[in-house]
């Protein structure tokens, strides 16, 4: 067999072979019980309680107390993170005055480990959750780059990659 | 085969930092040559040679990262990530200007952040390329007698990377761990010109890349809300300085030192510009390489360095990597 045939063989073999080389525009998003707890847009948010980065505690419920909605940003001080969280600080948080924006970090293993990376990478004038026994990112299926939408009622509006904020923005300008 | 000893925070490490950088230098990593012996980062047979057989083992350790503003930022206390990478590669003439040519990566991943431990592997991005040969003849020269003799060997040609590694988007990914390629398809055209005045070689290449848009319906391992995603447009730019050390019996030590360039512009998210997104990397390659007198056979090391300082990149990791190389050459 020529080595032309061997490349058109293996470039069929791998144009049907995964996702990625022939991905799908579908709508394959599961449906949502509504009237349950959960992460998905349209339930009840799970309350959670955590401490900042200068040691004070904080509740989604009291949080939630006059305020709009409160904003969760999950983060690993990467690359993409910073530019996240640049973006958040500059392009969104001026706009929502009533809003509560909180970073939420799950890689830190202490509050002061986690202190030290709000500082070595400059956030010191955002608050910042230690969320050392990762359950707040169970909580809400997070992962890095996930951002969590939650209204003053205590339901998910948005839970999702944060991306260029354009679906966060415009959540959080149609919040009740 | 994949491992997981951590819970799951270390699952993300690849999405911020191995996606970004290590994806990018996928490709065997050639120095100065003879006569279109290779460039930096692609896969050529010299000139009058049929095939060419490429195996080289990256190794890359990533050192703190650039953040958007360029500012370079230190890693995390007890924070050690690695990548290895296995690259095949094989280059076959198809005439006496054309030739093509085909490189796979496999990849480990091996990190440990903020003191958990974790590792993955997998099939990377594949690369295919084709490249025409401007010229019919030995382009080297000894010394410069005439005017065309300074004329370099100039070779123009595109590539194809096909996203065959795991990544965010796809439907193997359950975890970040899974992660081994960007996503898309990218269009390369390449542009290399490479003279040799014995025993001096230099070496200018430029690729420009286009990364195809395509829809996306899930993101590490959740459907989300289907929208249509494009990567920035990538250029690379390389200019190497490379000497070469007759040995007993005319095998050579050619040394390079390279200076690349690469950036990539912010990308889209449903045709709008995603602020987010693009990043820019300068960095420096030190290359040793031996040759048989025939050139059948090649060994190479080199380091790939980021100086760790700020406005040497931005939004993006700060990695040194290190390569070896066997490279066999067929007449």
């Amino acid at each position: 067999m020529s080595f032309h045939k061997y490349v058109f063989i293996l470039l069929v073999a791998l144009l049907t072979g995964c996702g990625d080389l022939n991905p799908s525009p579908d709508d394959l998003r599961p449906p949502v019980d509504t009237s349950q707890i959960g992460s998905s847009v349209g339930q009840p948010a799970p309350d959670f309680a955590l401490f900042d980065t200068l040691g004070n505690p904080v509740t989604m419920s009291a949080e939630l107390s006059g305020a709009d909605g409160i904003v969760l940003y999950f983060t690993m001080w990467c690359p993409i993170c910073d530019s996240h969280m640049s973006h958040l600080r500059t392009q969104v948080i001026p706009n929502f005055p009533k809003v509560k924006f909180f970073i939420i970090d799950f890689v830190s293993g202490t509050i002061s480990d986690s202190l030290t990376a709000q500082e070595i990478n400059g956030y010191t004038d955002l608050t910042v959750l230690v969320d050392d026994a990762q359950e707040v990112l169970n909580l809400y299926d997070a992962n890095m780059g996930i951002t969590v939408v939650i209204d003053s009622t205590g339901i998910v509006r948005m839970n999702e990659y944060y991306k260029d904020a354009t679906k966060l923005i415009d959540t959080l300008t149609a919040l009740p | 085969m994949k491992s997981r000893t951590s819970s799951t925070c270390v699952k993300q490490v690849l999405r911020g930092l191995v996606i970004g950088a290590a994806l990018l230098f996928t490709q065997p990593s050639h120095a100065a040559s003879c006569c279109g012996g290779g460039s930096a980062s692609s896969l050529i047979i010299p000139k009058f040679y049929t095939q060419e057989l490429a195996v080289s083992f990256n190794y890359e350790q990533y050192n703190g990262q650039w953040q958007s503003d360029g500012s370079y930022v230190e890693d995390l206390p007890d924070t050690d990530l690695k990548q290895f990478r296995l690259n095949l590669g094989y280059a076959h003439r198809l005439s006496s200007n054309w030739q093509a040519s085909v490189v796979a990566p496999y990849v480990w991943n091996d990190n440990t952040y903020s003191g958990l431990e974790s590792s993955s592997s997998g099939l990377g991005d594949i690369s295919l390329n084709a490249w025409y040969e401007t010229f019919d003849n030995i382009m080297c020269v000894y010394e410069v007698k005439d005017i065309k003799d300074l004329m370099p060997a100039i070779y123009v040609g595109g590539g194809l990377l096909l996203p065959t590694g795991k990544s965010a988007y796809g439907g193997e990914v359950s975890d970040n761990f899974d992660i081994t390629g960007r996503g898309f398809y990218r269009l390369d055209a390449n542009l290399l010109m490479d003279k040799t005045i014995w025993p001096w070689t230099m070496i200018f290449e430029f690729s420009y890349g286009i990364y195809l848009e395509r829809p996306v319906n899930q993101e590490y391992g959740n459907y989300v809300e289907p929208y249509d995603k494009q990567l920035g447009n990538r250029r690379i730019g390389l200019l190497s300085l490379g000497y070469t050390d007759f040995l007993e019996e005319l095998d050579t030590m050619t040394y390079t030192l390279a200076y690349n360039d690469l950036k990539e512009d912010q990308g889209t998210i449903n045709g709008a510009t995603d602020p987010t997104s693009g990043f820019t990397k300068r960095s420096f390659t030190f290359t040793a390489a031996y040759a048989t007198m025939d050139k059948e056979w090649i060994v190479k090391g080199s380091i790939h360095h980021s100086i760790r300082d700020d406005n040497w990149g931005s939004n993006f990791p700060a990695t040194d990597i290190f390569t070896v190389e066997l490279i066999h050459v067929i007449p």
